[in-house]
């Protein structure tokens, strides 16, 4: 965060004292907050420039499970999967900016991924289905995920025209609405998201089911 | 054999008959029904149950097929074989996990080439023990097979269980085992479908599933869960819980060595309602005919008895001696023959009737009523009788003088007169020969004093002709004179004539001695108008008139003389 907001100065100095703030709300259709989705302002009156932080990120896999579900990141952003289970795991993507595999392993992986184009990067686990986590790659500085409460804040925004855009893993298409930034001001930002039935696998719960006594 | 039972009237027994008939009809129409339906309920229910014997095997396939491929494919693919080579168990058990929920499977386990478990993904399954797929393994591995499938237990749960081998290139090198439990859902797809109940039961572990109440459970599990079936499927009326079932009952064999019990019920009140209610509606259809029955019947009855009471009434009415009375039927059936048969009986007896009357008329009664008795025989019997002769003296002159009818009413008036007074004394007038008469007495019925009343009616012939000539006299005719000839004479006696004509009669010498004597009155000197022979005097007993002897007479045709007398009043 701190290589970003050090971007954000590099690329906006003269205006810092005219920064604004994006709070975002959202919500489905049945007015339920939606969590894990990922906000972010592209601006439109100047290129932004983004910085990816030097050291990896890390999405782990813990009780045959990624976390975090969904990564939001800057291009170029290196990100380590170390496997914290006593099973082994086999992580792939198939997704176009980033295609790879981490072949069966156990502990550290042994290389970080450079996630070098924008979109969005399904991962999974070859031998659990029902392991899946998203890291989205984006080209601006100013992102954020939504908590449980379905809100998001994006501070320091530069004043100016930006077009705001929402993603999140059951939505059909990305959301994109402009918004306009003022200095010292609070823009609230609410999104209605129609979003598509959950169609992750299950985990079966554990060793339990279906076995004999 | 007597009868039991008497019926008063015809109509009633006709009525009866018939009613008995159609309700025989209509009950054993009913049992044979009954019988039918329930025959075909019991073939119907056997039908269902080979049915549903097929579709639980079509269940139980539908499920081990797809869990089958689903295994093979898993036990192929690169990510499994990738698992299972880091020889990592808690890997692999993770990854068996995962194909668990792809294979839709409930159990699933990595089983060594001896058939000990390797990783097993039950909640007590003991690893490095003799797994419950061992057996079903050591088959399919006989038989070099890519799967195998069949039933058995996973504890107690009763499965199909499907084993595949991990093979890397030609050589096993393990076996997959998945399983799929026979539960409720199967069971209820099963009554769903085929509309069977269907209970599963084990020796070892009791009552497993059933589709049945759970009030008839328990009797179930007692009646079918002991010794397995030796025999082949039958079906058979069980009587559980108080209910009528009809129940089949066959084996599941497992590779485990294990038992399973199927039985298919039916509820046997349920099958036989819709023929149950069909018979309801037949026994309403058929006391309906019945009643209809009865009042047709009656009517029928009464149309034929009605017929029959008149004919016994009009019976009754010709018994009573009423034959102009006729019956109309107007019935063209044999009823009504009968009653034309009746008519012309009537007919029959009316004209006997008068055959009788005009016999009276022509012979005297007691001729008529011998001719009744005896028929009309050509007999014949030799009898004494006494013949009287009366001749009406100078018809032959008065004729001449007279009109024919006012002839004939004279002459009837005069035969008229005599004829009572011989009748009165039980005289037989034998015939009338133009203005004579002749009469017998003695016969044909036989009198001791016959000759008495001969002559005694000859003498009131005498009497009643005088009586006649006063009134002739009143009446300005002239008077009329008779000469009459009685004896006593054995002469044969019967009916004398053709075969198609007969004429009660006697014939004898005698007759003309009669005959000739009536002649002699002729004679002026007797001055007499009757005479008699000895014969005569001598078989009368009576002397109620005086006899005055004339001497003896020789008759034309006989030997010897003949006394005779006049006989005058005493």
């Amino acid at each position: 965060m701190r290589s970003t907001l050090l971007g954000c100065l590099l690329a906006c100095a003269p205006t810092i004292a005219l920064s604004g703030t994006v709070e975002f709300r959202l919500a489905d259709t049945k007015g339920r907050p939606v969590a894990d989705a990922v906000v972010s302002l592209v601006p439109l009156d100047a290129p932004a420039h983004v910085a990816p932080p030097a050291v990896p990120l890390e999405i782990m896999q813990q009780g045959q499970e990624f976390r975090p579900y969904v990564t939001a990141l800057v291009v170029g952003t290196a990100v380590s999967f170390p496997n914290r289970d006593t099973v082994q795991h086999h992580v792939y993507s198939l997704s176009q900016p980033k295609m790879f595999e981490l072949p069966l392993y156990a502990g550290e992986s042994k290389q970080a991924i450079v996630f070098d184009r924008p979109g969005v990067v399904a991962l999974g686990c070859n031998i659990h289905d029902w392991m899946a986590a998203y890291i989205v790659v984006l080209e601006t500085p100013w992102f954020a995920r939504t908590g449980a409460n379905g809100t998001a804040t994006i501070t320091a925004v530069p004043a100016g025209r930006y077009r705001a855009e929402v993603w999140h893993p059951r939505l059909a298409k990305g959301e994109t609405r402009p918004v306009a930034v003022a200095a010292e001001a609070s823009v609230p930002f609410s999104f209605t998201l129609a979003l598509k039935p959950d169609r992750r696998v299950h985990r079966a719960p554990g060793a339990g089911s279906g076995g004999y006594k | 054999m007597r009868a039991l039972f008497r019926f008063r009237q015809f109509r009633s027994q006709l009525l009866c008959v018939l009613l008995l008939g159609l309700g025989a009809s209509l009950g054993i129409f009913m049992l044979v029904v009954r019988q039918t339906s329930e025959a075909r309920a019991m073939e119907e229910v056997r039908a269902d149950f080979d049915e549903a014997a097929r579709i639980l095997r079509r269940l139980v396939e539908d499920k081990a097929g797809p869990l089958s491929q689903n295994a093979q494919i898993f036990a192929h693919d690169y990510s499994f074989i990738q698992a299972y080579r880091t020889g990592d168990d808690a890997t692999i058990r993770s990854a068996l996990l995962s194909a668990r929920g792809r294979c839709h499977a409930s159990h699933m386990a990595l089983v060594d080439l001896d058939g000990r478990s390797r990783v097993d993904l039950g909640r007590n399954a003991a690893v490095g023990t003799t797994s419950p797929y061992a057996s079903l393994i050591r088959r399919a591995a006989a038989d070099d097979k890519d799967y195998d499938f069949d039933y058995g237990y996973l504890g107690d749960e009763f499965s199909i269980l499907v084993v595949v081998p991990i093979r890397v290139g030609e050589s096993t090198v393990a076996w997959i085992g998945l399983a799929e439990g026979i539960d409720d859902v199967i069971a209820g797809d099963l009554k769903d479908i085929s509309r069977v109940d269907v209970t599963f039961l084990n020796r070892a572990h009791g009552l497993l599933i059933s589709t049945t109440a759970e009030s008839l459970r328990p009797a179930l599990a007692a009646e079918f869960g002991g010794a397995s079936a030796a025999h082949a499927p039958e079906t058979a009326v069980h009587l559980l819980a108080g209910e009528q079932l009809l129940a089949q009952r066959f084996d599941l064999p497992g590779a485990d060595g294990s038992h399973t019990v199927v039985v298919l019920t039916y509820s046997l009140g349920e099958k036989l309602a819709p023929s149950r209610a069909l018979q309801r509606l037949l026994l309403e259809i058929g006391l309906l005919l019945l009643a209809v029955g009865g009042l047709v019947g009656n009517v029928v009855a009464r149309g034929v008895s009605e017929p029959v009471r008149r004919l016994a009434a009009h019976t009754q009415v010709i018994a009573g001696g009423d034959y102009a009375a006729r019956l109309t039927l107007d019935r063209a059936d044999e009823l009504g023959q009968l009653a034309d048969s009746f008519n012309a009986m009537s007919t029959g007896l009316a004209e006997r009737d008068l055959v009788r009357d005009l016999l009276d008329k022509n012979v005297s009664p007691e001729v008529a009523a011998q001719l009744m008795r005896d028929g009309a025989t050509l007999g014949g019997e030799e009898r004494e009788v006494t013949i009287l002769f009366a001749d009406l003296r100078g018809f032959t002159t008065l004729s001449e003088r007279m009109q024919p009818p006012e002839l004939l009413a004279l002459l009837n008036r005069y035969l008229d007169r005599m004829s009572a007074e011989i009748e009165r004394h039980g005289g037989v007038i034998d015939k009338f020969i133009g203005d004579a008469i002749m009469a017998l007495f003695g016969a044909p019925l036989a009198q001791d004093d016959a000759a008495d009343r001969a002559l005694a009616a000859a003498l009131a012939m005498e009497h009643a002709l005088a009586d006649l000539n006063a009134e002739l006299a009143a009446e300005g005719r002239l008077p009329l004179a008779l000469g009459i000839g009685v004896n006593t004479a054995r002469v044969v006696a019967g009916n004398i004539g053709s075969h198609r004509r007969l004429n009660y009669s006697v014939i004898g010498d005698g007759v003309n001695v009669a005959a000739r004597l009536q002649a002699l009155t002729r004679t002026a000197e007797y001055r007499t108008n009757i005479l008699t022979s000895a014969a005569t005097l001598a078989a009368a007993r009576g002397r109620r008139f005086a006899t005055r002897p004339l001497g003896a007479v020789t008759v034309k045709g006989r030997a010897g003389a003949v006394e005779i007398f006049a006989v005058e009043p005493a």
